[in-house]
């Protein structure tokens, strides 16, 4: 079989694209109300920011507008995830009912057929919104905007999206073992939430397993670093490329071994 | 005929126990969630007080806002009912008309079949929790008659916790739109009850609103009430009578909402 180019992956994930928006834009309200919803947590998890740096100037070293940096950050890194990786939450659902079985008749690889087929776009509220925040803690630390650090932070910003990926594809992938996924997706999503403190509030034990075990160190800490403190920048930090890369690996391979052994429910 | 009647609910009750014990599994993945979640608060809250410089922060030390928060946390994981996603579920799949025709309120009969898993919950996640907080802090959590005044008042916030879904709920058979609304919910209730971050840390015009919304009697009174070093029965008495109040006023408005609904109601096959 002649191996399929990415132009050709990529014109086949336009059109299921297409065709999911469309088909979501025939539920407007559920469309209107979603991103409202999105725009509210992300309110929220500001509003809650704001209220802690009332009360305290800075946090361990690290004061306001460097936590809303790292904020910003792992606001757009965890983006992707929710946009194109949408439909691993359906995966439980898809492996228990049998309905899985459609995706692996396909001529194209499993796992993007699979991935490609939800583009949820509610997600594009919190990209804005980080952005924003990201924006404005860099315009507020006066950090020099040269094309380096541009160029510096959309690499590092996309390896890191990566983790939060690899760990819901891993996540999701548990539900051809244990039925029921839900509560590992659910704890995956979580450590979302971890991501924005910097790793140096942490003993050295949790430190270690948020930076090997768990790398939700990776998703902004060790990114950021490398913009926000350009003088200091532990080896990790150049390694985060790489390390997002292997663990989207690895969780990729996970996914295709469980799927491969998937044997249907017989309907 | 009296008996009768009590019966039909614990039935639904021992139901949702037998129910939830079937997913173990998803049990032990939430309380080691909740661990995870509660390293990061510990570890977070202790880097804030460190680098503040004093001990007490509005009148909270690093171990009341600790104990305060912990216990927040096993409050919320014991009392969060997922009640809305089964509303929404429903009326997508038209089980609701069934539901709607059985002998029983549709209300109680969502909000029996779901004692099961409530006590469950109770057992699982904060009793322990409570003990350990008990132990490791001996001391921190005044052990008396606020117990009981405790346990008083999480029935409250049990009560108007289930009457705010059930009004969330409802507005899922206009909108047929579940997750948006859920999550705003969440979020809202989350931060309004001062279940992430303690209401006392709230700047001032912020505080004094959030006191006058039903979210805070949900999880700040009941902890408020066990925690208070020096508990007089003034205070006390206070809070939960505008806790009872916030209980009937959520109950009446839930009800009338409800019914005037109802009419609304369009169910597709079912």
């Amino acid at each position: 079989m002649e191996r399929k180019t990415i132009a050709f992956y990529w014109k086949i994930y336009r059109r299921i694209m297409i065709q999911d928006i469309k088909s979501k834009m025939s539920y407007r309200a559920d469309f209107i109300i979603s991103t409202f919803g999105m725009v509210a947590t992300n309110i929220a998890g500001f509003i809650s920011f704001w209220i802690l740096f009332q009360n305290f100037p800075s946090v361990n070293g690290w004061g306001y507008y460097e936590m809303l940096f790292l904020y910003g950050f792992s606001l757009i890194s965890i983006t992707p995830v929710q946009c194109l990786f949408d439909n691993n939450w359906s995966l439980r659902i898809n492996v228990y009912s049998g309905d899985f079985i459609k995706y692996c008749f396909r001529p194209i690889n499993l796992f993007f057929y699979y991935q490609s087929e939800i583009f949820d776009v509610k997600g594009l509220g919190q990209l804005f919104f980080g952005i924003g925040t990201l924006i404005y803690a860099w315009y507020k630390l006066s950090l020099p905007v040269t094309l380096l650090a541009v160029c510096k932070t959309v690499v590092f910003l996309t390896t890191a999206s990566l983790i939060m990926i690899s760990m819901q594809n891993a996540a999701a992938a548990t539900c051809f073992w244990i039925q029921n996924s839900f509560f590992v997706l659910d704890l995956a999503f979580r450590f979302k939430d971890y991501a924005k403190y910097p790793m140096t509030i942490f003993s050295p034990v949790f430190r270690f397993i948020f930076t090997f075990l768990i790398p939700i160190a990776f998703i902004a800490y060790y990114p950021s670093l490398v913009i926000l403190r350009p003088g200091e920048v532990p080896l990790l930090s150049w390694l985060s490329p790489f390390i997002g890369c292997l663990f989207f690996w690895l969780s990729y391979k996970l996914w295709m071994f469980g799927a491969m052994n998937y044997s249907g429910t017989g309907s | 005929m009296k008996t009768l009647n009590l019966k039909k609910y614990l039935t639904l009750t021992r139901m949702g126990i037998i129910e939830s014990l079937q997913f173990r599994i998803g049990t032990f993945v939430m309380i080691i969630g909740n661990l995870l979640y509660l390293t990061l608060v510990y570890f977070l809250w202790k880097a804030i007080f460190a680098s503040s410089g004093t001990d007490r922060v509005n009148g909270m030390t690093f171990y009341d806002t600790l104990v305060y928060l912990v216990l927040a946390t096993a409050l919320y994981g014991f009392m969060e009912m997922y009640t809305v996603w089964e509303i929404g579920r429903n009326i997508q799949s038209g089980k609701i008309v069934l539901d709607l025709l059985k002998p029983i309120k549709y209300k109680s009969y969502l909000f029996w079949s779901y004692s099961g898993e409530l006590l469950r919950n109770f057992i699982c996640v904060f009793l322990p929790t409570f003990l350990v907080v008990c132990i490791v802090t001996h001391g921190a959590v005044p052990l008396g008659i606020n117990l009981l005044f405790f346990i008083v008042s999480v029935i409250m916030g049990v009560i108007i916790s289930y009457n705010i879904d059930y009004i969330v709920g409802t507005i899922c058979l206009f909108t047929e739109s579940i997750w948006g609304i859920n999550i705003m919910r969440q979020v809202i209730v989350l931060l309004l009850s001062g279940a992430t971050i303690p209401i006392a840390f709230f700047p001032e015009p912020f505080k004094s609103a959030v006191f006058f919304l039903p979210f805070q009697a949900v999880y700040n009174t009941p902890l408020m009430i066990l925690l208070d070093p020096a508990p007089s029965l003034q205070t006390t008495g206070r809070m939960l009578a505008l806790q009872l109040i916030w209980c009937l006023v959520m109950t009446v408005v839930s009800n009338l909402f409800w019914r005037v609904s109802l009419r609304q109601i369009t169910v597709n096959g079912g």
